[in-house]
C-alpha cells in the first residue's frame, strides 16, 4: 500500500495540474453526493420535497449518491497521495476522515432504514435527518480547515 | 470613481481589515461557501438532472423546480454573501485575478441563461410535465446550466492558485541591497 502510495505521490508531484484537477472533481462530486443525501434529509424534515416523497427520492438518487461517493473517495485518495505524511499529521484531516467514515456508515444503515420506511415524521425521524446533515457538513468544514490548521 | 479606486477604498474599511486580521473568519466563510455548494449546488445539479430525465422521475418537474426554488434562492443569497465577504476581505488580490473574473463572467452568463429559459422552461413546468417527451429546449437549458456551474466551481477553486505577476522592482535586486 505504501509502495503504491509512493508511486502515486511521484505522479502527483510530476504532474502539477493533477492536484487542482482532482480537487475540482472532488468538489463537484460532493455537490452530487452530499446534495442528493441532503435532499433526502430535507424531505425527512418535511421541507423541500415532501415527507411522503422521501422513500422515492432515496431510491431514485441512490445510484447518483454512490457515484458521487466513489468519485469523492477516488479523488480524495489522489489528493492524499500527493503528501501522505502531511495529511496524516493534520488534525483537521483526521477529523474529516473520522466524520466521513461515520457519515458513510450512518448513511447506509440508520439513515437508509428511516428514509425508506415511508412513515414516521416524529422527532426521531427529524433527528436522524439532522444528524446526517451535521455529519456531512462536518466533513466539508473538516476538509476546508486542512489548509488552515 | 473607477473600479480600482473602489477596491482600494474597500480594502481600507475597518470591517474588511478586521476580517483579514481575524485568522478564522476567512476559513469559516469559505467553509460555509463550500457547504452551500454541497447543499444548494446539489439542488441545482438535481434540478438539471431531473430536466434531463435522469433522476427523480417519480416527482413532477413542477414539484422539483417549484418546491426547491425558494431553497435555491436562499442558498444563492448565502453564497453571494459569503463570496462578497471573501472578495471584500482580499479585494486587492481578487482584482487582478483572472480566475475570479472568469468566475464572475460565468455567473453573469448564468443570469442570462435564467432569463433566456425562464418562459419556456423554468416558469413553464406544467407544460413540461404534460409533454410526453421532455422538450429539447428543457434539456438544453439543463445541459448548459450544468456546464456553466461546473465552470463556476472550477474557476472558483482556481482563484486560490493564482499568484499574480511579480512586479519588476521585486524581481531585480540591485547589488548590495537587501531584498524587500
Amino acid at each position: 500500500m505504501f509502495i503504491q502510495a509512493n508511486a502515486l505521490t511521484q505522479a502527483m508531484i510530476d504532474n502539477d495540474w493533477l492536484f487542482p484537477a482532482a480537487e475540482c472533481v472532488h468538489i463537484a462530486s460532493f455537490a452530487l453526493a452530499i446534495g442528493t443525501i441532503a435532499l433526502v434529509d430535507l424531505s425527512l424534515l418535511d421541507v423541500g420535497l415532501r415527507r411522503k416523497a422521501a422513500a422515492q427520492i432515496a431510491r431514485s438518487t441512490s445510484l447518483w449518491t454512490l457515484t458521487g461517493l466513489v468519485l469523492i473517495i477516488f479523488t480524495g485518495f489522489l489528493l492524499f497521495a500527493s503528501d501522505p505524511d502531511m495529511y496524516l499529521r493534520n488534525s483537521s484531516f483526521r477529523f474529516k476522515i473520522t466524520c466521513l467514515v461515520l457519515a458513510i456508515i450512518y448513511n447506509y444503515t440508520i439513515h437508509r432504514k428511516v428514509a425508506l420506511s415511508e412513515n414516521g415524521s416524529g422527532i426521531g425521524t427529524k433527528l436522524v435527518a439532522g444528524v446526517s446533515l451535521a455529519l456531512w457538513i462536518s466533513v466539508v468544514f473538516g476538509g476546508l480547515f486542512i489548509a488552515f490548521v | 470613481m473607477s473600479l480600482a479606486s473602489f477596491v482600494h477604498w474597500l480594502e481600507q474599511r475597518d470591517w474588511a481589515m478586521d476580517f483579514a486580521g481575524s485568522a478564522y473568519f476567512y476559513p469559516i466563510v469559505l467553509a460555509t461557501h463550500l457547504t452551500c455548494i454541497a447543499i444548494f449546488g446539489g439542488m441545482i445539479l438535481i434540478t438539471n438532472l431531473r430536466l434531463l430525465g435522469w433522476v427523480l422521475r417519480s416527482e413532477s418537474v413542477s414539484d422539483v423546480v417549484g418546491r426547491l426554488r425558494p431553497w435555491k434562492w436562499g442558498g444563492l443569497v448565502l453564497m453571494v454573501t459569503c463570496g462578497a465577504l471573501l472578495a471584500g476581505s482580499e479585494a486587492g488580490k481578487y482584482y487582478g485575478n483572472p480566475y475570479f473574473w472568469t468566475k464572475m463572467t460565468l455567473l453573469a452568463l448564468l443570469i442570462v441563461h435564467s432569463l433566456v429559459f425562464r418562459r419556456s422552461v423554468y416558469r413553464n413546468t406544467a407544460e413540461l410535465d404534460r409533454a410526453e417527451v421532455m422538450p429539447g429546449r428543457a434539456k438544453l437549458a439543463a445541459a448548459l446550466s450544468l456546464i456553466l456551474w461546473i465552470g463556476v466551481v472550477t474557476a472558483g477553486r482556481m482563484i486560490g492558485y493564482y499568484e499574480g505577476p511579480v512586479p519588476l522592482a521585486d524581481s531585480v535586486t540591485p547589488a548590495g541591497a537587501s531584498p524587500r
